[in-house]
Formats: C-alpha cells, sequence, structure tokens
C-alpha cells in the first residue's frame, strides 16, 4: 500500500517575479515499510520535495497523498493537523523543546492530541526503550548527547503513530558511532515494527543503510534504486 | 500543558525575565507611590475641609446656601437635631447660626462670616478647639466671646482680650451690632478659610438676632464616613422639607479634587503602563525571535498556531504576575512608611497654605487602587504579548526549521 504518492508535484518560487522551478513534476510513490533516502545535491529540489511530502509546504501544481489523503490543497492550519496525527518528524537539531525533559519531549505530541494519561504513559515508556534511553527520562536534553537526543526525537516521532517517519539530515550532527547507533534503531524499528522510514541526506552513511535510494536534480527524479 | 511550557521557557534567560519582572516592580512601585502622594494632598484637604468647617453632611433650609437670607432658617431645629441624633452612623451634630457681616476693630474692618455655635456640641463635629492656638475655647463665662483666626487678628491688628464689634442683620433685617471681646485665635492652616471666619456663642449671636432658637445650620459628623450617601438618605426622611447635603454636594472643589485624582491615577498608570508595554514587547520579542527554529519545529510536529500564540501570551502574563505581588508589596511599605513619617512640603508651605493644603502630607493610597493597578499590568501584559504572539505564529514552519 502506498503510503506517500505525487503526481506530477511541481514548485515554482516568486512566480510572480523571478519564477524558480524547485520541482518538475515528481511522481514517486513510496510504500509501508520502505527504508528509503531521497539523495541530491543543493538546489536539487530534495528539500522541496521533503517539505512538500511532509506536509509542511504546498505544492503549485500536482497531486500529494499520504495515507490515502490528498493533502496537496490543505491550508496551513489543516495541514498542521495534519503533520500532528500522521507524520513523524526527526529534524538535524533544534529537534526538541529544551524546558522539557526526554520523556516530556516524547509525550508532547500525544497531549496535542489529547491522548489520556494512561496511554501516554505506556507508549512512552515503550518508546524510550526502544530507542535504547529507557533510564534517561527525566533528562533535559541539555543533559543528553547529541546521539541521545536524536533517539529521543526518533521516540517522539514514533509517538503518535504516524504513516511514516520523515528525517531531515538526521545525523549531520552525529560521530560515526552515534549515527551508526541510530542507524541500527531505525533499521531495527523498520524491519520489526514495519514502520516507514524517508530519509533526506548527504550523509554516505545513511545512503548505505538505506534499501531504496531516489535521487533528485534539477527538480526531477533521475534515479530511484532499490536494493 | 503550555502553562508549563510557558512556565519554564520564561526561566530560559533568568536575566532578561528578571529585567522585565524588575521593570514591571519599579513601574507599579512608582505608580503606587506617585498616586499615593497625590491622594495624601487630596485626603488632607478634603479632610481638613471636613474637619474645620463643613462636617460630613448639613442640613439647611433649601434656599439658605443660595439666599443666605437670616430669615431662611431651620425651623423647630432642635426638635430636628434630637432625631438626628438618633440616626444610625451619626457620631454627633451641632446647630449653627450663620451671618455674613463686618468685623472691626480700632485699626481696621473686614467682612466675614460669623458663625453662631454651641460650643460642646460644635466640638464634636469640627476640630476648632484643637485649632485654638492662643486663648482658650469659649472657656470663660462671660459675655461675648469671639474666636478670631491668626490671620485676621494680623489684618486687624488685635490681640487676646482686645475687643471687636460684629455687625449683621438681625431677624428683622435691622442691622445689629455687639461688641465681642477676643477669647481664642486659632489657625486651621488654610488661610482662605481663616479669612473670612469668625466664631461667636450661638446663645450671643441670637440674642442679638432677636431670637433665641434660631439656627441655619445643622452639621453632622459621621462613624463611617464610606456610609455617607446612605445616611443622608436616612436624614433625608427625617428633614423632608430641608436640604440635606453632603459635603462634596456643598463643597463641589471636593468632588472635582477626588475625580482629578482618578484622573490622574489613570494618566499616571497609562503613561508607566505604556513605558512597560514597549519594555515587555521588546524583550519578548526578542524570545521568539531566538526561538523561531523551535517554534518553527514546534508548528511542524503539529503545535497549532492558537497553542503557539497562547504560549507567548501565557509567558507574558506570567512576567506580569510574578512581579505583581512584589511591585505591590513595595509600593504598600512605602506608602505606610511615609504615611507614618509624613513628607515635609514646609518649604512650598506659604503657597500650599494659601489654598488649603496642609504642609506635611501623609501619602496614603485606597485599597481599590491597588485592585486597579492589578488589573492594568495585567491587560498590559497582554497587550504586550499581542505582537510578539503575532509574529510567533506569521512563522512559516519551512523557513523557522532551516534558519540558520
Amino acid at each position: 500500500m502506498a503510503v506517500i504518492k505525487t503526481q506530477n508535484v511541481t514548485k515554482v518560487y516568486n512566480p510572480d517575479t523571478i519564477p524558480v522551478h524547485a520541482l518538475n513534476g515528481i511522481n514517486i510513490e513510496i510504500t509501508q515499510g520502505e527504508f528509503t533516502a531521497i539523495v541530491g545535491p543543493s538546489g536539487s529540489g530534495k528539500t522541496t520535495l521533503l517539505n512538500i511530502i511532509g506536509g509542511l509546504d504546498n505544492p503549485t501544481d500536482g497531486y500529494i497523498e499520504v495515507g490515502g489523503q490528498d493533502i496537496s490543497k490543505l491550508s496551513d492550519n489543516e495541514l498542521i493537523e495534519f503533520r500532528k496525527n500522521n507524520i513523524g518528524f526527526v529534524f538535524q537539531a533544534y529537534n526538541l523543546i529544551p524546558v522539557m525533559t526526554a520523556k516530556e519531549n516524547v509525550e508532547f505530541v500525544m497531549l496535542l492530541q489529547n491522548r489520556p494519561q494512561a496511554e501516554r504513559d505506556q507508549r512512552v515508556k515503550e518508546l524510550m526503550e526502544a530507542v535504547g534511553i529507557g533510564d534517561k527520562m527525566d533528562k533535559r536534553p541539555s543533559q543528553l548527547s547529541g546521539g541521545q537526543q536524536q533517539r529521543v526525537a526518533v521516540a517522539r516521532a514514533l509517538a503518535p503513530k504516524p504513516h511514516f517517519i520523515l528525517a531531515d539530515e538526521p545525523t549531520a550532527n552525529l560521530d560515526s558511532k552515534s549515527t551508526a547507533n541510530l542507524l541500527d534503531i531505525m533499521a531495527d524499528l523498520n524491519q520489526k515494527e514495519n514502520i516507514t522510514f524517508v530519509f533526506s541526506t548527504h550523509d554516505q552513511r545513511v545512503i548505505d543503510r538505506a534499501r531504496r535510494v531516489i535521487t533528485i536534480d534539477d527538480g526531477l527524479v533521475i534515479s530511484d534504486e532499490t536494493r | 500543558m503550555l502553562f508549563k511550557i510557558a512556565w519554564r521557557n520564561i526561566w530560559r534567560s533568568r536575566t532578561r525575565s528578571f529585567v522585565v519582572i524588575g521593570s514591571i516592580i519599579v513601574g507599579v512601585w512608582a505608580v503606587i507611590s506617585l498616586l499615593s502622594f497625590s491622594s495624601g494632598i487630596s485626603s488632607s484637604y478634603v479632610n481638613s475641609t471636613i474637619q474645620n468647617e463643613l462636617s460630613h453632611i448639613q442640613i439647611h433650609h433649601p434656599e439658605f446656601l443660595n439666599e443666605r437670607e437670616i430669615g431662611l432658617d431651620i425651623e423647630d431645629s432642635q426638635a430636628i437635631l434630637t432625631k438626628v441624633k438618633k440616626t444610625p452612623n451619626v457620631k454627633a451634630a451641632s446647630q449653627r447660626t450663620v451671618s455674613i457681616g463686618m468685623v472691626s476693630s480700632s485699626k481696621g474692618a473686614r467682612g466675614v462670616m460669623i458663625m453662631g455655635v454651641d460650643p460642646e456640641e460644635e466640638d464634636q463635629v469640627t476640630n476648632l478647639k484643637s485649632n485654638i492656638k492662643e486663648g482658650n475655647y469659649f472657656g470663660s463665662k462671660k459675655r461675648n466671646p469671639i474666636l478670631i483666626s491668626k490671620r485676621m487678628a494680623e489684618k486687624l491688628q488685635v490681640k487676646m482680650r482686645q475687643k471687636v464689634v460684629l455687625n449683621f442683620q438681625d431677624k428683622n433685617n435691622d442691622i445689629t451690632a455687639g461688641a465681642f471681646r477676643i477669647a481664642g485665635i486659632y489657625s486651621t492652616g488654610n488661610n482662605t478659610f481663616d479669612e473670612f471666619r469668625v466664631y461667636v456663642r450661638r446663645s450671643d449671636m441670637n440674642r442679638l438676632m432677636g431670637e433665641e432658637n434660631l439656627a441655619h445650620e445643622i452639621a453632622i459628623f459621621l462613624n463611617e464616613p464610606r456610609e455617607l450617601e446612605m445616611t443622608a438618605g436616612a436624614l433625608k426622611t427625617i428633614s423632608p422639607n430641608l436640604a440635606v447635603q453632603t459635603y462634596k454636594e456643598i463643597s463641589p472643589e471636593i468632588n472635582l479634587f477626588e475625580s482629578q485624582l482618578q484622573i490622574s491615577a489613570a494618566i499616571f498608570m497609562t503613561i508607566v503602563m505604556l513605558a512597560l508595554i514597549f519594555g515587555i514587547i521588546n524583550t519578548m520579542l526578542m524570545a521568539v525571535l531566538e526561538r523561531y527554529r523551535e517554534l518553527g519545529m514546534l508548528m511542524s510536529i503539529g503545535m497549532n498556531k492558537s497553542r503557539i500564540f497562547f504560549m507567548i501570551v501565557y509567558e507574558t502574563i506570567m512576567l506580569g504576575i510574578i512581579a505583581l505581588p512584589f511591585g505591590l508589596a513595595a509600593g504598600y511599605v512605602t506608602v505606610r512608611w511615609l504615611n507614618k513619617k509624613g513628607i515635609d512640603l514646609s518649604a512650598y508651605g506659604e503657597g500650599m497654605q494659601e489654598f488649603g493644603f496642609s504642609q506635611i502630607v501623609y501619602p496614603d493610597l485606597q485599597s481599590e487602587y491597588y485592585l486597579q493597578l492589578a488589573l492594568a499590568v495585567v491587560i498590559t501584559a497582554v497587550l504586550a504579548s499581542l505582537y510578539p504572539a503575532w509574529k510567533a505564529i506569521k512563522l512559516k514552519p519551512v523557513e523557522a526549521i532551516r534558519k540558520i
């Protein structure tokens, strides 16, 4: 089943002044359980595609379906609501709320969803244990290493049971040991729980672990390789 | 949840939060101090007018205050006085015979208001006795003692125990005159008042007037001035054909004073709160811009705009609410201290006395102003939070999360 489906997605910035064509008709389909990296040089349109798939931006034209729902015409507020319930995000940095503990960060989206306390507590515990930081519940982000912070971010992204996890350069600030560790955890979740991961990355270590690599350049898919 | 994040957020940059909290404290303190000072001046004026002259409520013939005619007296005033004294909240009441006339000595003459008072009862409604600076308060049993002010004594160039002559109209509108001996010299601190008023015994004055029981005025002093209007209402039912007026009605400048205090309070508050608004906006805007990426992340993961908006609003209100008790307490302590100590304005005393102000001001502030100020601070915080909060929700998560 397709978790993400795009049809002729285009994006033009500054259409009225100096138009910049970031995406020129992207057609991709990502199915449940994929571990996919979207790669491409700077200016290729990779980030724009990721923003559109993640419901952070609207396309100029074309159609995007996430979990069976057309999100290409949603308003800002509808997109926020959609992201909350359907997409898990892991960013490169500034992922966590610095004034909250690891547990509170993981719990945060579920609080936004008004889930009951007992459910939240149980899920936070499960997720934090799954990413291997069950003992760091009450630590603030500043008390955690970069790798541990990213693991909290992964746990948080998983908390609302999203259709897929969108990870934007998740390993950019990590050393190789932490990177390997994080990738192990994500690959493990992918295999055991059938969770879909979509990465945007430059990092060869991530690309090496991906089972599908979509390469973008000049706003077009130039290669789509499944391993 | 929002409260929790907001609360923790304000302690992220302690110095900055303390600067805002500090400025609110200073602002609140300054407003309270300034208001208490002007309130002190105002209430000293109001109190001296009440205690030296008006008392809280007066009863007259309905035409008396306009016409000042001798014939416009209170009929059966003794019976009314008895009823008045039995009215709840009335502490004391005193009858007065009032006439406009002339006082003359060998050195000069002046127009005056001659007040015929019953010494014992008058002592319970005004401060005349305690304002005596020389001599005594109708102490002697001799006929025709008079109390004149220090200022009047200077103008007439008379001293204690010398004689002055009073000329005024009697009951038949004929001019009558009597020689009075100066038994006491008083000073209220209000030159305007002192210059135009002399006090004699009502019995002496009425004898010259030709009617023993004449009274033009009943002055009433209350136990609880806050129930002024209620008591005035009760007194109106006792004397339906007479004019029952509170000091505010008799002396409109007192009302003016009180409303002026309210206006200046509003102006002070507005100025200080405006200054605070800009200070708070500046700080909160900094806090928002500094957290641009974090706010973008929050929006990305599904925190909607209204939550972001209220988070910033709560943060600002919390700063105000933290500062408020300290500001109010600092103001209160200052007011209590100054109230006990008094602010000596004798350097400017002459000018102030001319207008009936006392030289030492005892700052004081009614509790309702503290409440108003508390409300003003909360409103200020809310207003100041709107722009930064609006700025926060205007950000585009796509741009925010990739901003360096």
